[in-house]
């Protein structure tokens, strides 16, 4: 049974009205379990409409999700996946351990459970000595892996990711990145990741999905063949700048389709 | 001890400042042999402060005592208010336009309205008219602090199924302290500056207000002064104990909260 399965997938919001959107278009994906898939493209493309599509925030107006079988909004109410944003969003009235336990309590597990499990997650992200600290008294790095370690903490299947990084320096970002690998693989999480950036994409992902400006359409999936274990290696691998160029060029036809001017840099997709 | 030493480190320049300030008061005063009643320097006030310190004493515990059933009534009916309004979106469109009239509206005028209404000597009047201007802040700051929720957390809690009460008491209503935290430091002072000038539009004559007013007009500047003292005391101590209050409600404070 795959992970997630987008079929014939539309999105119109404000339909019928002047400011009707017309965010994706005829969407069909099918993510494996343990897959890591990037979702990227240009600025409004439709790549966080489509994350949210899957997470059941938004109601599409055609087409069908299914997550390990279930309808999606089935999946939300069973809390079948995390989720992080770009801003990390910690609760800032709750300690570092009180915001991972949140999900929690709200599946209704006591308070030992919720924070053994808390305790847990830490440990895994390596911030067990935060535990009761306030979210404020952390780095933006720290409150992304407590972002992310919240997202874990019911050991859900599916992660659902809309750019996490983007607000990082670049050191902390490849750190960042590492870490993520280290933790989906360590837990056999499978993972849907909106970004901005060909690189990230890339080091990431078993598959790129590049998509095309409104309407939101997937022109293209890159396969990314370079191992199980990414390691900073990789990052200067042969095979992975080649890939970086494949999503690149792939990026390129699209704009090269929207506007007949000729080729010019995709707005919104960084190289770095 | 850090934290120690940051605080005295801000309360210093300030009391500096101030001393300074005193002292060329008293300077100006003496060189320029200034007339008392035209003003009165600050040993004089100081010395009539101790000798009428009983006193004083008194009239602070009566204004205080209004200001602060006032302030209690006025976050009560502010707080209740900020949850209906955010629960039934009419009164939200009923209340909303009322209250702004209601904040328009001169303290004077409403003090001499509601006196009218009660007894002559009846602290009601003044008691009312401090709830009313607490009341708005309050209902203004809290509501915003239910409503403007960072969507974030709002995406978060859907992603979660949380339910609209698990999102009020798990969100919106730890996200409203630290905005009821600021209507209170406003709330605060200004409610003992409402007792004080509530007191100048009849009823009994004992309050700090009553008594400024009174010695004034007797020529007896350096009483009255010493009373003006009394009343900034008041209005410290009701900011500070709002501000000790936020503190002990809310881990690291307003300062880390709303940056």
């Amino acid at each position: 049974m795959s992970a997630v399965s987008i079929s014939s997938l539309r999105q119109v919001f404000n339909p019928g009205k002047p400011n009707q959107v017309d965010a994706l278009l005829d969407i069909d994906l099918t993510i494996e379990p343990g897959e890591f898939i990037s979702l990227i493209g240009p600025s409004g493309c439709g790549k966080s409409t489509l994350l949210r599509a899957i997470a059941d925030l938004i109601t599409p107006t055609a087409g069908r999700v299914t997550i390990n079988g279930k309808p999606a909004h089935q999946a939300r109410l069973d809390q079948d996946y995390g989720m992080a944003f770009q801003q990390a969003g910690l609760f800032e009235w709750r300690s570092v351990a009180q915001n991972i336990e949140l999900p929690l309590e709200l599946k209704g597990w006591d308070k030992t459970r919720r924070r053994a499990r808390a305790l847990e997650m830490l440990e895994l992200v390596q911030l067990r000595d935060f535990a009761d600290h306030r979210p404020w008294e952390l780095s933006g790095g720290m409150q992304q892996r407590v972002a992310i370690a919240r997202a874990l903490a019911a050991h859900p299947s599916l992660l659902l990711m809309d750019e996490p990084f983007g607000a990082l320096d670049e050191m902390t970002r490849e750190h960042m990145q590492a870490e993520l690998l280290r933790i989906c693989a360590a837990a056999r999480t499978t993972v849907v990741f909106v970004t901005h950036s060909i690189p990230e994409a890339v080091y990431l992902s078993n598959r790129v999905v590049v998509m095309s400006p409104r309407p939101g359409r997937i022109t293209d999936i890159v396969e990314v063949d370079l191992g199980a274990t990414r390691t900073d290696d990789t990052r200067q691998d042969e095979g992975f700048f080649r890939r970086i160029t494949q999503v690149r060029e792939a990026l390129r036809r699209i704009e090269a389709t929207a506007a007949p001017g000729g080729p010019l840099a995709v707005r919104g997709v960084e190289d770095r | 001890m850090s934290r120690v030493r940051a605080v005295t480190g801000a309360v210093w320049p300030p009391v500096v400042t101030f001393g300074v300030l005193l002292v060329l008061w008293e300077l100006v005063v003496k060189v320029f042999d200034l007339k008392p009643y035209f003003l009165t320097p600050p040993t004089k006030i100081l010395g009539e402060f101790t000798d009428n310190f009983s006193r004083i004493w008194q009239s602070a515990r009566l204004s205080g005592t209004n200001a602060l059933i006032g302030l209690v009534m006025g976050v009560i009916l502010g707080v209740a208010v900020a949850f209906l309004v955010r629960r039934f979106r009419i009164l939200d469109e009923l209340l909303s336009p009322l209250a702004t009239m209601l904040n328009a509206i001169p303290i004077v005028v409403l003090v001499s309205i509601f006196s009218l209404m009660f007894a002559l000597t009846s602290s009601a009047p003044r008691r009312l008219t401090v709830t009313l201007g607490v009341f708005f802040i309050v209902l203004v700051n809290v509501a915003k602090g239910l409503t403007q929720v960072n969507p974030t957390h709002l995406e978060l809690m859907r992603s979660y199924a949380a339910s609209d009460s698990e999102i009020m008491r798990k969100v919106r209503i730890p996200n409203a302290v630290a905005y009821l935290f600021t209507a209170l430091k406003v709330a605060a002072p200004l409610s003992v500056i409402t007792a004080f000038v509530a007191e100048y539009f009849g009823g009994s004559q004992d309050g700090l207000g009553s008594r400024i007013a009174s010695n004034m007009a007797n020529s007896k500047n350096a009483t009255a002064w010493a009373y003006v003292l009394g009343a900034c005391l008041l209005g410290l101590a009701f900011y500070a104990i709002s501000i000790l209050m936020e503190y002990v409600a809310t881990p690291g404070g307003a300062r880390n909260r709303r940056r």
